[in-house]
C-alpha cells in the first residue's frame, strides 16, 4: 500500500508563493503525472514528496503514513533528478548501484540489479565510464537507472526523458509504461511534455502558477477541460477560444451567430460574454453558410493539414483538415462548429468550463491578477 | 617591433625568475661551502670544495631536531584543526539557511582583516588564563585562530560549486547526513581541501611572531624562533649555520608543493569560477 496524499499542502520561498492549497490524492500503484509549463512548481511538489523540501503547511502522506518530518532515506522512494545529479566521482556503474549499497545489498546480488537496469537501459557497455564521459542523454539514462534498480514504494520522475532523442524517448516511454505494469508501483511522473504524460499516466494533474488546474484522467482532460488554461494548454495546437456574447441559443461572434446548445450548460450560463472553445478537429471548413473566414496559412504536417483561419474580426483560430484538402492563402470560407463539441467557458481569464457532461474534481480558479 | 616583444617581455620574466631564486642559491651555496670560504672575496659562486659539515653539525650537535618536531607537530595539528573546522563551518554556511548566516561570514572574514600584532596580546593573556602559556598547544590555537577565516572562505567556495541535488540525490538513495557528506561531498571537496591545508601548513610553518611571544621555552619552540634565537646572537650570527637550517627548513614544503601544486593553483582559481 503506498498512495500519496497531499492535503491542503502550501509553499512559499520567502514572499514568493510557490504552490497554494495543493490536494492530491494519488492511489497506490497508480502512475500519475504532473504536467505545467515552466515554474508552475512540478519540481517543488516532488521534492516535498522526496523530503528534500519542506511545505510551508500541510500534511503529505506515503501509504497512509505523514513523512512531513520523515528523512529522505527512510521514506522509501526513488527520484530522478532534474539535473540527473550524477556522482561525478563514480563510473555508471557505481552510480547505479549506489542506492543497493546503501542497503547493505552487496556483491553479486548488487551487481545482478545493477547489470539489470543498465541493459534496460542499454547502458550495458558504459559502465565503467564516468559521467563527464557520457553524453547529456546517456547522463539521463544513469539517474533513470539509479531510481529503477531498487523497487520502493512511489517512484518520482522529474523530467526523465526530457534529454532524449525522439526514438529513444518513445522507446523510454514504452519501456516505463511496460515497467510500472510489471511492478505495479505509485510512479509520480513530472514533465512538460503533454504527449508524454497523456500516453503514460493514468491520470494527469495539470498545474499552473503554484495551483493544480485539473486532476484528472487523460481522457478528461483532453475532452472536458476544467477551464480555459487546461483547454489551451493540451492538445496540439490547442483548443481554439474565441470571446464572443451568449444570446439565446446562439454565440455571436463578430456579429454572426453560431448556433449552441443551450440545455448542455449549466444553470450559471446566462446572457452575455462569454468564451467558446472549440477543438480545431471539430472545425468543418465548407463554403455558403456558417461563420465567415479567410485561410491565412496551411500547414502540411504529411497526414494532417493545420489551417490558420482569420474571423471577420481579425482574431485567428487553427483548424485541422486531412492532407489532400487544397486550401488557398486569402480563400475565403465559411466555418461550421458542430454543437456537441462546443465548450462554453466563463468570461474571466481563466474562467471555468460550464458544460454540463461532467463535474471537474478539483477545479480551483486562477488568481485574477 | 614583432620581435622585440617576446624578447623584452622574456628578459622582464627571466629576471623576475633570477631576483627570487637568487637568494634560495645563494642559501645553498653557502651551506654547502667550508668555514674558510664563507667570507672570501670576490666570492666564489661555485664552491671550491662541497662539505656537508654544516648539516651534520646541526643534526648532531644542536636541537635543531627538537625544533623540527616541535614544528612538524605544530603545522600538522594546526592544519588538521583548521581543516575539520573549516569545511563543518562551510557546509554550515553554504547547506543551512539561518538567520544572520550572511552576517556570520562576513565577520569571520572581518577578523582576518585585523593585524596579527592586535590580537597577540590579548591572546597571551588568555593563554596565560588557560594555563597554556609556553605550550605547544596555545601555539595551535593561536594558529588555527589566525588560519581558519581564510581557510573558512576557500573552502566555502569550493562547496558551493558542488550542486545540492548531489548530496540531495544520495539522501534519497538511502545514505544519512554524514554517509551523504562522506560519500559525495568529501570527494567533490577534495581539491579545495588540500589547497586549504596547504595554505595552512605553509602559514604555520612560516609563522615567527606568535611563536616568539607565546613560546618562550626552548623546549616547544618551533623551527622559526629555535633557529633564530640558537644561532642568531647580538655577536655572531653562524651564517653556514643558519643557511643549513634554512635549507632544511624549506625542504619539507618544497616537496609538498611539488606534489600538490596542481591542486594548490585550481584552489588559487577558485573564488572565479562555479560549476
Ligand atoms: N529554492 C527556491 N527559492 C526561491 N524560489 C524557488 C526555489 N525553488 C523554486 N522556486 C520557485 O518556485 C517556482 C516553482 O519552481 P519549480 O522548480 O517547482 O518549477 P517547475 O514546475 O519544476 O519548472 P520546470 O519545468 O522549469 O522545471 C518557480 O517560480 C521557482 O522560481
Ligand atoms: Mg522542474
Amino acid at each position: 500500500m503506498a498512495n500519496v496524499i497531499f492535503k491542503d499542502v502550501h509553499k512559499s520561498f520567502g514572499s514568493f508563493v510557490a504552490l497554494e492549497k495543493l490536494d492530491l490524492d494519488i492511489r497506490d500503484g497508480e502512475f500519475v503525472a504532473l504536467l505545467g509549463p515552466s515554474g508552475c512548481g512540478k519540481s517543488t511538489t516532488l521534492r516535498m514528496l522526496a523530503g528534500l523540501d519542506f511545505p510551508t503547511s500541510g500534511e503529505i502522506s506515503i501509504g497512509g503514513r505523514v513523512v512531513n518530518d520523515l528523512a529522505p532515506g527512510k521514506r522509501d522512494i526513488a527520484m530522478v533528478f532534474q539535473s540527473y545529479a550524477l556522482y561525478p566521482h563514480m563510473t555508471v556503474g557505481e552510480n547505479i548501484g549506489y542506492p543497493l549499497k546503501k542497503r547493505g545489498i552487496k556483491g553479486a546480488a548488487r551487481a545482478e540489479a545493477v547489470q539489470k537496469a543498465a541493459d534496460l537501459l542499454q547502458l550495458g557497455a558504459l559502465l565503467d565510464r564516468k559521467p563527464k564521459q557520457l553524453s547529456g542523454g546517456q547522463q539521463q539514462r544513469v539517474a533513470l537507472g539509479r531510481a529503477l534498480v531498487r523497487e520502493p514504494q512511489v517512484f518520482l520522475l522529474d523530467e526523465p526523458l526530457s534529454n532524449l532523442d525522439a526514438k529513444l524517448r518513445s522507446y523510454m516511454r514504452a519501456e516505463l509504461i511496460e515497467l510500472h505494469r510489471r511492478l505495479g508501483k505509485t510512479m509520480v511522473y513530472v514533465t512538460h511534455d503533454q504527449l508524454e504524460a497523456m500516453t503514460m499516466a493514468s491520470r494527469i494533474a495539470v498545474m499552473h502558477g503554484g495551483h493544480v488546474q485539473q486532476f484528472d484522467t487523460p481522457d478528461a482532460i483532453y475532452n472536458r477541460p476544467a477551464n480555459r488554461f487546461v483547454a489551451g494548454f493540451i492538445g496540439t495546437p490547442p483548443m481554439n477560444q474565441v470571446e464572443g456574447t451568449v444570446e439565446g441559443g446562439d454565440f455571436v461572434i463578430a456579429g454572426h451567430r453560431v448556433p449552441i446548445d443551450r440545455t448542455a450548460y449549466s444553470a450559471d450560463l446566462h446572457d452575455g460574454p462569454a468564451v467558446l472553445g472549440v477543438r480545431p478537429e471539430a472545425i468543418s471548413i465548407g463554403s455558403g453558410e456558417g461563420l465567415p473566414a479567410t485561410v491565412r496559412l496551411a500547414e502540411n504536417t504529411g497526414h494532417e493539414t493545420i489551417v490558420t483561419l482569420e474571423l471577420p474580426d481579425k482574431r485567428r483560430i487553427s483548424a485541422r483538415v486531412e492532407a489532400a484538402r487544397r486550401l488557398d492563402v486569402g480563400q475565403p470560407v465559411a466555418l461550421r462548429l458542430d454543437p456537441a463539441a462546443i465548450h462554453l467557458f466563463e468570461a474571466t481569464e481563466n474562467g471555468a468550463r460550464l458544460n454540463l457532461d461532467d463535474t471537474p474534481a478539483s477545479v480551483i480558479p486562477m488568481r485574477s491578477t | 617591433m614583432k620581435l622585440l616583444r617576446p624578447v623584452l617581455l622574456n628578459v622582464f620574466t627571466w629576471s623576475l625568475v633570477f631576483l627570487i631564486a637568487f637568494p634560495l642559491v645563494w642559501m645553498i651555496v653557502t651551506s654547502l661551502k667550508p668555514q674558510s670560504e664563507l667570507f672570501r672575496i670576490p666570492p666564489t659562486w661555485i664552491p671550491e670544495s662541497v662539505t656537508f659539515e654544516h648539516y651534520w653539525r646541526l643534526l648532531s650537535e644542536t636541537p635543531f631536531l627538537r625544533y623540527f618536531r616541535n614544528s612538524v607537530v605544530l603545522a600538522t595539528t594546526t592544519t588538521l584543526f583548521v581543516v575539520a573546522l573549516g569545511t563543518l563551518g562551510a557546509y554550515s554556511l553554504v547547506r543551512f539557511t539561518y538567520r544572520g548566516r550572511e552576517t556570520l561570514a562576513l565577520l569571520v572574514l572581518f577578523t582576518y582583516l585585523l593585524p596579527s600584532v592586535v590580537l597577540i596580546i590579548p591572546l597571551y593573556l588568555m593563554m596565560v588564563t588557560l594555563g597554556l602559556s609556553n605550550t605547544l598547544f596555545s601555539l595551535i590555537l593561536a594558529h588555527t585562530t589566525f588560519a581558519l577565516p581564510y581557510a573558512l572562505w576557500l573552502l566555502r567556495s569550493f562547496m558551493e560549486g558542488i550542486p545540492e541535488d548531489l548530496e540531495n540525490a544520495a539522501l534519497v538513495d538511502g545514505a544519512t547526513r554524514i554517509g551523504a557528506f562522506r560519500d559525495v561531498i568529501f570527494p567533490q571537496l577534495l581539491p579545495g581541501i588540500i589547497s586549504t591545508a596547504l595554505f595552512t601548513f605553509i602559514l604555520s610553518w612560516n609563522e615567527y611572531l606568535y611563536a616568539l611571544v607565546l613560546v618562550n621555552s626552548d623546549a616547544v619552540a618551533p623551527l622559526t624562533t629555535g633557529v633564530m634565537s640558537m644561532l642568531i646572537s647580538a655577536f655572531n650570527i653562524e651564517w653556514s649555520l643558519l643557511m643549513a637550517a634554512s635549507v632544511m627548513m624549506s625542504l619539507p614544503l618544497i616537496v609538498v608543493f611539488a606534489f600538490l601544486q596542481s591542486y594548490l593553483t585550481s584552489g588559487f582559481g577558485a573564488g572565479g569560477v562555479k560549476g
